[in-house]
């Protein structure tokens, strides 16, 4: 790997996402042609606005931009976990973020909370799983010590997911069955009636700020912690770091979409296998191919089965295991 | 050793102290390690050899004293610049994803990174010389988990080389290796002490190899005390009699030497204290 190719890889990918966020706008019920949909972003505001212009503005930007938003926050807080928890099983849900926002939102999706509320307190739920986690592994995650920490901290938020699950179980129970239809898509991942794109992708932003500019030190911890103090890489700070960055990236992606599945998982996956495990080009990739994907998911989840609007979280799982046990076939012969 | 010099390391010990909960491994040990020297590390199981080389490496602070280096606590150094004169090959690799033997050893050129930490030429040919070293450039483009034992710690050897520092620190470094790479290894290490000149320390159980090949040697019986000096008056069968527990002699045979365990054991003595 080195700059030219990953620099290839980045174009490759960003390219494909202007082609799909392109047809995301095209593409539905009322299909527009390509230049009129880029035409009605060009002039926002202008007088004779129309039908058209309302359709593309308000209804095909804002959740092109969620989906690639969300699906860039997944992917990316995957690649970034299974570096950190040195394991190929890791992402973005394992340590209990995405239970903690179900079960808070859930909560507020029974009382009957403005839309704002719940994603409040998803957002909430998220942060007080990341603080409870930090509370019971934050030695063994900071710890500046040459020895594996993982296995704790893996096991904190395996149990704390699981409380959290069980949690969701019983609120299900109790809900009323005139909420469950809501609850369910919520927890399936749902990109319809996201009310602004712009938290998801400024935390986007942040999130790929403050982990690409550690890349080249991540390619050092995925070999471990030995290595890593050896080379003159603070892990303990560094995995600090990483957990921040991937808890908060995937808090933003499930407050605004709830828990979509399976992209923070196989993306990073899908990338080391076609292009291999440098981190300074992974990093960037995830985020990019993660967004492609779900932004390509929810276009499919809109107009498959038109006028019903399916969940995206089904789409990308639907979608996504079979190309992906096929990519690993492949790669095992 | 006075021809053109590159950048020269000292290392030394001053009163360390290693503790291994309540029992005292080492204690009060001052020693200087030379630029030229190649130092085995020996003693039983437990003794403290890989604790002291992570100390020595400054990974870990010793329990009471300090180590330095080039005359600068060793804590003071920042990590970056200490990672370019100091290399530390620790024991037991786990290799969670899968690389290619290249891009492991290109890894250690980390320090060296600048910019926007991408490798330039000059890493890769680093890294292509130091495969070459180890004869390992046919397995240059292998994935390191499908390696054997013996060839992954030849792997982490050269990366540690490939990291181009002038202390090298060696967690049993011989480790799963046969016999013949025992020898090219301890060959490479050799030359690589005394060209330069670097300082080379590494741990072994094997004390003839360690007679034939280092300069000095360190006996730790992990009982506080130690034993260091050169070689041949460090692993002397009386001294590895009593820091091992087992009786060894000393064979000569056509200016060979080998240590070997004494064929029965005479009366049971007292313990060591």
């Amino acid at each position: 790997m080195n700059a030219q190719r990953a620099i290839a890889i980045w174009l490759a990918l960003a390219a494909l996402a202007g082609i799909v966020f392109v047809a995301a706008l095209t593409l539905g019920s009322v299909s527009v042609p390509p230049l009129r949909a880029l035409g009605a972003l060009a002039h926002p505001g202008t007088a004779g606005a129309d039908t058209i212009d309302e359709i593309v503005r308000s209804l095909r930007l804002p959740r092109a931009l969620a989906g690639f938003g969300c699906g860039a926050l997944l992917a990316l807080a995957g690649a970034l976990l299974q570096v950190l928890l040195r394991n190929p099983l890791a992402e973005p849900y394992v340590l209990g973020v995405s239970g903690g926002a179900a079960v808070f939102a859930i909560a507020a999706l029974l009382a009957g909370a403005a839309w704002w509320l719940v994603d409040a307190a998803a957002f909430a739920g998220a942060l007080f799983t990341i603080a409870l986690v930090l509370g019971f592994a934050r030695r063994a995650l900071a710890r500046g010590e040459p020895q594996e920490a993982s296995p704790r901290l893996l096991l904190t938020g395996v149990v704390l997911a699981t409380g959290w699950g069980a949690g969701v179980t019983l609120l299900l129970t109790l809900a009323p069955d005139e909420r469950l239809r809501g609850i369910l898509f919520w927890l399936a991942g749902d990109l319809n009636g996201v009310a602004s794109p712009w938290p998801a992708l400024a935390a986007l932003a942040l999130a790929l700020a403050a982990a690409a500019s550690v890349a080249p030190q991540l390619n050092v911890l995925a070999r471990g912690e030995a290595v890593a103090f050896a080379l003159g890489v603070n892990a303990g700070q560094l995995r600090l770091r990483i957990y921040l960055v991937a808890s908060l990236a995937t808090a933003a992606a499930v407050t605004t979409a709830g828990t979509i599945g399976f992209v923070g998982l196989v993306v990073p996956h899908a990338l080391r296998l076609a292009f291999g495990n440098d981190q300074r080009m992974l990093v960037p990739a995830s985020a990019l191919a993660g967004g492609l994907f779900v932004m390509s998911a929810d276009l499919l989840a809109r107009t498959v089965a038109a006028p019903a609007q399916l969940p995206v979280g089904v789409i990308t799982a639907l979608f996504g295991v079979p190309v992906f046990l096929w990519m690993l076939a492949r790669r095992s012969r | 050793m006075t021809s053109a010099r590159m950048v020269v390391s000292t290392l030394a010990a001053y009163e360390i102290a290693l503790d291994a909960g309540e029992r005292v491994l080492l204690a009060d040990f001052t020693q200087t390690f030379g630029a030229g020297e190649l130092w085995c590390v020996a003693g039983p199981n437990g003794a403290g050899k890989t604790t002291l080389l992570s100390t020595l490496a400054g990974l870990v602070p010793p329990a009471r004293g300090h180590v330095a280096l080039d005359g600068v606590p060793i804590g003071d150094w920042r990590p970056g610049e200490l990672a370019k004169r100091r290399a530390l090959m620790p024991q037991n690799m786990h290799d969670a994803f899968s690389a290619t033997v290249f891009d492991i050893v290109l890894l250690n050129r980390f320090p060296y990174l600048g910019g926007w930490g991408w490798e330039t030429e000059r890493d890769r040919a680093a890294a292509h010389a130091a495969l070459d070293a180890l004869a390992l450039a046919q397995l240059a483009a292998r994935d390191v988990r499908s390696l054997s034992g013996g060839e992954r710690q030849r792997v982490a050897l050269a990366a540690a080389l490939c990291q181009d520092a002038p202390l090298l620190l060696l967690d049993e470094p011989l480790a799963h290796l046969d016999l013949r790479h025992q020898i090219d290894c301890l060959t490479l290490l050799a030359h690589w002490a005394r060209e330069s000149p670097r300082t080379v320390i590494f741990s072994c159980h094997d004390l003839n190899l360690a007679r034939r090949f280092a300069t000095h040697a360190l006996l730790m019986p992990g009982d506080g005390t130690a034993h260091a000096g050169p070689v041949r008056d460090v692993l002397t069968p009386e001294l590895a009699s009593r820091v091992f527990g087992y009786p060894l002699v000393l064979i000569e045979a056509d200016g060979h030497e080998a240590l070997v365990p004494a064929l029965r054991r005479p009366e049971r003595e007292s313990p060591e204290p």
